[in-house]
């Protein structure tokens, strides 16, 4: 988005700019208050490691385990809400539902597959335009690039599905084309199709990919590739070898946010989705929505979903991104 | 030191001036709790039940604070107010027909006690103490709208609808749709078994062996329909755009269609089908169920309430001089021919657990299959 | 960038761009134009086109009120859910880190749960805390739905960080936190952007959270939730049009400004 100067190819740069800090952030730094608080606990080591950790590792056990905390223990529960009179006792019967029975796993299964190909389809599409904006656009045309491409998020992930409704439905924007045209007689049924749902599901997804790779891609020095074109490497070797390898962190953090959001979270895109198209989610959800009381099964069966998706995840990014810092 | 701490040092410090600021932001602010306060009545309901109107006139007359929240499923107000336990932040929701007695059972709701409701007479007499209405011997809720599941059909393309049967035509493979847990009792009947489980009391295999029937039917033809659907917005869509041109509804979305001039016309097949209502219901607990009731009884007091009510869902009202203030369009949407009123049977609210949980099941094996 | 080998894939790559933004641009259109329509269901054809749409919602108190109350969620939920975010990622990359597969599997989570559960499990919680519902915890909801996206976003560019520039900066005299304003943070501008963006997105399109969490006051997606479940009336799709065309206006006007600010 914003484009600084900040490649790695420049280090130097920095430095020498470094100790010329504004007079705000040093007269911050020479304020007694300063001095005395932050300044005072970077001295000792027990002070910065707290620094490092306290925070992070409180939000994270309090508020990301506190509400599964939560869920976790009403899916050992026999019965919930518990009423009155009525007995209730821990058990693992929920979870053992899950494996017992195919049209529960069949549907965990099914999105696994889904949210992989989700994940590879949007990753291609996606990869040329987010090189497109960090490297081919001039880097003060980037933003305006960027934005272009932001503007329809901001009409909320509904009235997006809807809006493509609008465009594959029997009497939608194509098939109205097609026929004004004289191409066809008979409208083509595209909606409540595989067609429809990649279709949207993209539509609906690839900011989680464009951002992440953008990010990855805007840092590669333009004078690596210039110095690959200068050594005989062709544009193809050149992706190949360079900006393929340097972008990988962005392809893996993409890759990450789309497949866990696509296994997990994303309901509406099955709205454009057929009848054979029912997802894990949607199973978890019957229990949640469906007019028999059954939160114990369904909490169950999320933190089945969480553990799975986020060990595929955590697979993944070992595969693709391991190596030296990243160290997964 | 190592290389290592070093660097860790490093990072440390790093981390300094950012993020203080976010760990400040819950907690801080500890007011009272805004719908623990006496002048105030906290409704859930759906967009538009309550006109602007209405609410500042209630609001000016008691001096009562009236605070909305907008809900579009039924699934999110049972899961909000089991959620919140014994402390509910709502005095007023708003239950569909067929999660009555599901809120009863969960001890959500508190008897209604009609003494204090010095309108209720306005109620049209069908609905003030209907059977399914009352549930070990209490009335628990104000009937606001009636509605049935009927079949709506497209007749651009398809005249007549008499039976059920139609849905399985392969003339119009592809171009159905319905809600598969509601659909599910309806093939029940139609299959000429007990779709409502009032006769299967403690007959659980006669209910299952039926339930599986429905079930085995439709996963057979499940190539006739072109996309189970959830919500009354999504099955109006599909119709207007042509994607359908027979579906199972219930018969508010399929109304609002009607009023507005599209053509598509609701009828109840030969086989019959379920009526339920719509009903405001005071919470168990409710923090201002005074108040509540206040409301309860100026709605009964203007039927304007009530045609606001079926102009924005398509339903018909339960009260009485609604009819006055419909035009005709909006009139003839909401009726049936008496023939077809006689074969809808109210949801009964006996042995809905077993129904729920076979229904529930039956359900997701349809759609995983 | 020269040569005849390099136009090649630099048209197509441009082709592509402009195909893409077709893409997301075209059903969008679409939406917009039905804004227009004179009926209750948005539908082709138009037929009758009219602006009273834009006059109602206009004159809509609870639109107006609805967007001003997302804003203010969605901001407040963007700061603290970058900075928590960028501060968990910098644990997660630190070095002499212990379990760092665990803190990002942790750190992750809430980007995996369904919004449901999410919703009634945060709703359990804050009551075990004794937190009362309302804005705050509204805020809390989506900063916790948003710090997954930010974590993700911060490890694009720090996982590959060049220690050196820390190093040198430091060797050249400069506080640490110094160097973490001066080099870190500009490093990971663009990561963090993107971040922010997604901490807004996600903010203005949950409204599960914010029905369990508050929801006495509408945020946007609430009230469009709640017309659309009275049918998909032209009035949304205006809704939504005002919204597109006062946020792309904003960004491009603030775009506009950084650059000229910059080229003086």
């Amino acid at each position: 988005m914003v484009s600084r100067q900040t490649t790695a190819g420049q280090p130097i740069a920095y430095a020498a700019s470094a100790p010329k800090y504004s007079t705000r952030i040093a007269s911050v730094v020479r304020s007694p208050l300063y001095q005395h608080t932050l300044g005072a606990a970077v001295e000792s080591r027990i002070g910065r490691v707290l620094l490092l950790t306290g925070v992070p590792l409180l939000w994270l056990v309090m508020m990301h385990l506190g509400p599964i905390y939560q869920m976790l223990k009403i899916s050992l529960m026999s019965h919930y809400p518990v009423q009155q009179g009525v007995d209730w006792h821990y058990t693992l019967a929920n979870y053992a539902i899950f494996f017992q029975e195919s049209i529960y796993f069949t549907p965990l299964i099914k999105s696994f597959v889904f949210a992989t190909a989700a994940t590879a389809a949007t990753l291609i599409v996606v990869y040329p335009v987010a090189y497109y904006v960090a490297k081919v656009v001039r880097p003060e045309g980037r933003s305006r690039a960027l934005l272009l491409l932001l503007v329809p998020f901001w009409a909320g992930e509904l009235i997006r599905t809807f809006s493509v409704i609008m465009l594959l439905a029997n009497r939608g924007g194509l098939n109205v084309l097609l026929r004004e045209i004289g191409w066809i007689d008979r409208p083509i049924p595209m909606l409540y199709t595989s067609f429809s749902l990649g279709f949207g599901l993209v539509y609906l997804i690839c900011l989680y990919m464009l951002l992440p790779l953008y990010s990855a891609i805007e840092k590669i020095p333009v004078q690596y590739m210039d110095a690959a074109a200068d050594l005989g490497a062709g544009p193809f070797t050149r992706f190949l070898r360079i900006i393929l390898p340097l972008s990988k962190d962005g392809i893996v953090s993409g890759c990450s946010l789309v497949f866990l959001t696509c296994i997990g979270v994303f309901a509406t895109p099955m709205l454009l989705g057929g009848p054979n198209t029912v997802l894990f989610p949607e199973t978890i959800s019957g229990f949640f929505h469906g007019a028999s009381n059954k939160w114990p099964v369904g909490a169950a069966f999320a933190l089945i979903m969480l553990v799975t998706a986020l060990f595929t995840a955590a697979i993944f990014m070992r595969l693709v991104g391991g190596k030296k810092r990243s160290a997964f | 030191m190592s290389d290592t701490s070093t660097t860790t040092r490093r990072k440390a410090l790093q981390l300094f001036g950012i993020g203080a600021a976010a760990l400040t932001v819950p907690n801080i602010i500890r007011p009272r709790p805004a719908w623990a306060e006496s002048g105030v009545l906290n409704v859930t309901t759906y967009d538009k039940f309550l006109p602007q109107d209405f609410v500042e006139k209630f609001q000016k007359d008691t001096g009562i604070e009236v605070r909305i929240r907008l809900t579009d499923d039924q699934g999110k107000q049972y899961n909000l107010l089991t959620a919140e336990g014994a402390n509910p932040s709502t005095d007023i929701v708003t239950v569909a027909g067929h999660r009555y007695s599901q809120f009863i059972s969960s001890k959500l709701l508190q008897p209604l006690d009609t003494g204090k409701i010095s309108n209720w007479k306005n109620l049209n007499t069908a609905y003030q103490d209907a059977p399914w209405a009352r549930v070990d011997g209490n009335l628990w809720g104000l009937p606001i709208l009636a509605g049935y599941e009927g079949l709506a059909r497209n007749v651009d393309y398809i005249k007549e609808a008499p039976s059920w049967e139609i849905m399985f035509d392969p003339q119009y493979k592809g171009q159905t749709s319905y809600i598969v847990s509601d659909f599910m009792t309806i093939v029940m009947q139609y299959l000429g078994h007990d779709g409502d489980f009032v006769s299967y009391a403690d007959k659980r295999d006669v209910a299952q062996k039926a339930t599986n029937e429905a079930r085995d039917f439709l996963i057979k033809n499940k190539d006739m329909v072109r996309k189970y659907y959830d919500a009354g917005s999504e099955v109006q869509q599909m119709f207007i755009n042509e994607d359908i041109y027979l579906a199972h509804s219930w018969s508010g979305p399929a109304a609002k269609l009607i009023m507005e001039g599209h053509p598509i016309q609701l009828s109840v097949p030969k086989e019959g089908t379920f009526g339920f209502c719509y009903t405001l219901n005071v919470v168990n607990n409710a923090p201002n169920a005074e108040n509540a009731y206040k409301l309860l009884d100026a709605i009964l007091a203007n039927p304007e309430v009530g045609a606001a009510m079926t102009r924005q869902s398509g339903y018909s009202s339960t009260m009485n001089g609604v009819g006055d203030l419909l035009n005709d369009r909006e009139k003839l949407a909401s009726t049936l021919p008496q023939e077809q009123v006689d074969r809808i049977i109210f949801f009964s609210s006996v042995n809905r657990d077993m129904k729920n949980e076979l229904i529930d099941r039956a359900t997701a094996e349809v759609k995983a299959a | 960038m020269r040569g005849i080998f390099s136009d090649g894939p630099r048209t197509a790559l441009t082709a592509f761009y402009w195909a893409f933004l077709l893409y997301l641009l075209l059903p969008l259109t679409l939406m917009m134009a039905m804004s227009f329509k004179d009926a209750s269901f948005v539908a082709f054809p138009i037929g009758n086109w009219t602006l009273d749409w834009y006059g109602k919602v206009m004159q809509d108190k609870q639109f107006l009120d609805a967007c001003l109350y997302s804003v203010m969620i969605a901001a407040a939920s963007m700061v603290a859910a970058t900075t928590l975010g960028t501060w968990i990622a910098m644990l997660i990359v630190a070095e002499g880190i212990r379990g760092r597969m665990i803190i990002f599997a942790l750190a992750c989570l809430p980007a995996v749960v369904p919004g449901m559960i999410s919703a009634i499990s945060l709703r359990i919680f804050i009551s075990t805390i004794d937190m009362p519902t309302g804005t705050a915890a509204i805020i809390l909801g989506h900063t916790v739905h948003a710090v997954p996206f930010v974590v993700v976003m911060a490890l694009t560019r720090l996982r590959s960080m060049p220690g050196n520039l820390v190093d040198a900066a430091r060797d050249l005299g400069a506080d640490n936190v110094v160097a973490f304003f001066r080099v870190t943070l500009p490093y990971l501008g663009p990561a963090l952007l993107g971040g922010m963006i997604f901490c807004v997105l996600l903010s203005i399109d949950d409204f599960v959270r914010t029905f369990f969490l508050g929801g006495y006051r509408p945020t946007l997606p609430m009230l469009i939730f709640a017309k659309v479940q009275g049918g998909m009336s032209p009035e949304i799709n205006a809704m939504a049009t005002i919204v597109l065309v006062v946020t792309a206006a904003v960004g491009l006007y603030a775009e506009y400004m950084t650059r000229r600010a910059r080229t003086r």
